[in-house]
């Protein structure tokens, strides 16, 4: 190893050294509202947010979008900050999750940047078990309103902590798989890792519940 | 690095803790200083929050960071160790940089914040001016009279 790349090296452990100093410094002083960090995942990195009351978010990628960034700065301020210590207990349930050693979550989680119809269908959903699936149609209804299934769709379209509310087990009432924020092919392994083999459409009508 | 609007502490620090930690190395040698630098300048950027210009995070990270070299300095009246020389060379001509250093480290402070800004850390001379809080000609100014006197120490 060369000089420079030791001392490069170096470097970056002094920087990852001063920056857990720096952000443990900012939660004392209460100058962090909200900690994050990114995972690697089976179905790509995630990046994790866990705020003062439970999870805020788990986005399919290695940065949050615009849009869900704006929600939670909206909510808490721009105390954003990396910050492994918070967000690592999440972090390893989804581990756990994707190891087969975990059927549900522990970690509490925060629905209150959302609106009040969002926030009934995504605890209904959190109530379809691991390995069962619902129809849209069915959450709509048990989140009280049963014509309110293309609702419900969008809002678990716009399910900003999915794999721990669990949008993956909800499929449209023909027995297709529906719509997925982290792409169908995600929500088929989700749903083939807690039950076995998913057809590549989903599941045939006759076959259905 | 992505660009747009800072939204978040995260956004700032992410995009910028690199080149301030640099930054404050270069102007004060010392790991354990510069990691001291590095930290109350992001807290102060915190407690500030909003920065004050949209699209001028940098220059104003670059005047907490000199403000706080500077105080220090100030505080303990005298200069500052230029201990980590590898960590704090820029990745150039490393034979020379034990001479760059030493000849860096008895610029007056103004001459050398602005020497490194421009030299080391590649701002524009509207950003030096910025992050010193002078004119872009008294920047220039103070680069071209450190630059004179680096050649000299050099020769």
């Amino acid at each position: 190893m060369s000089g420079r790349r030791a001392a490069t090296l170096d470097a970056d452990r002094l920087l990852a050294d001063a920056r857990e100093r720096l952000v443990s410094r900012a939660r004392r002083e209460g100058l962090e509202t909200v900690g994050y960090r990114v995972m690697d995942s089976p179905l790509g990195p995630l990046w994790i947010a866990v705020g003062p009351r439970g999870v805020l978010a788990i986005h399919y990628g290695a940065e949050p979008s615009a849009p869900e960034l704006a929600r939670i700065v909206r909510t808490y301020g721009p105390g954003v900050l990396p910050d492994a210590r918070r967000a690592d207990p999440v972090a390893r349930e989804i581990d756990e999750y994707f190891a087969g050693k975990r059927r549900s979550f522990d970690v509490p989680v925060d629905l209150a940047p959302l609106t009040d119809f969002q926030r009934r269908i995504l605890r209904a959903t959190a109530a379809v078990a691991y390995g069962d699936v619902a129809t849209y149609a069915r959450v709509a209804a048990k989140a009280g309103n049963e014509k309110a299934s293309r609702a419900a769709g969008q809002a678990l379209g716009a399910n900003p902590i999915p794999i721990v509310v669990p949008c993956h087990r909800v499929v449209a009432t023909d027995g297709t798989l529906g719509g997925y924020a982290g792409g169908l092919d995600a929500k088929r392994r989700l749903l083939a890792l807690e039950g076995g083999t998913v057809p590549p459409g989903g599941w045939p009508k006759k076959r259905r519940a | 690095m992505r660009t747009g609007d800072v939204a978040t502490f995260g956004e700032l620090l992410e995009r910028h803790e690199r080149e301030i930690f640099a930054y404050a190395l270069r102007l004060v040698g010392d790991r354990d200083e510069a990691d001291d630098i590095y930290q109350e300048t992001f807290l102060a950027a915190f407690r500030a929050w909003p920065p004050p210009r949209r699209g001028q995070e940098r220059a104003w990270l670059y005047r907490i960071a000199t403000n706080k070299v500077v105080d220090r300095a100030r505080r303990r009246k005298r200069l500052v160790r230029m201990g980590d020389v590898r960590l704090a060379a820029p990745e150039r001509d490393g034979a020379s940089m034990a001479d760059l250093t030493a000849a860096v480290k008895v610029l007056p402070s103004g001459q050398r914040a602005a020497f490194v800004l421009r030299k080391l850390q590649g701002l524009e001379y509207a950003d030096v001016a910025r992050a010193l809080e002078c004119s872009e000609d008294a920047a220039r100014a103070r680069v071209a009279e450190a630059m004179r006197k680096v050649k000299e120490a050099m020769r």
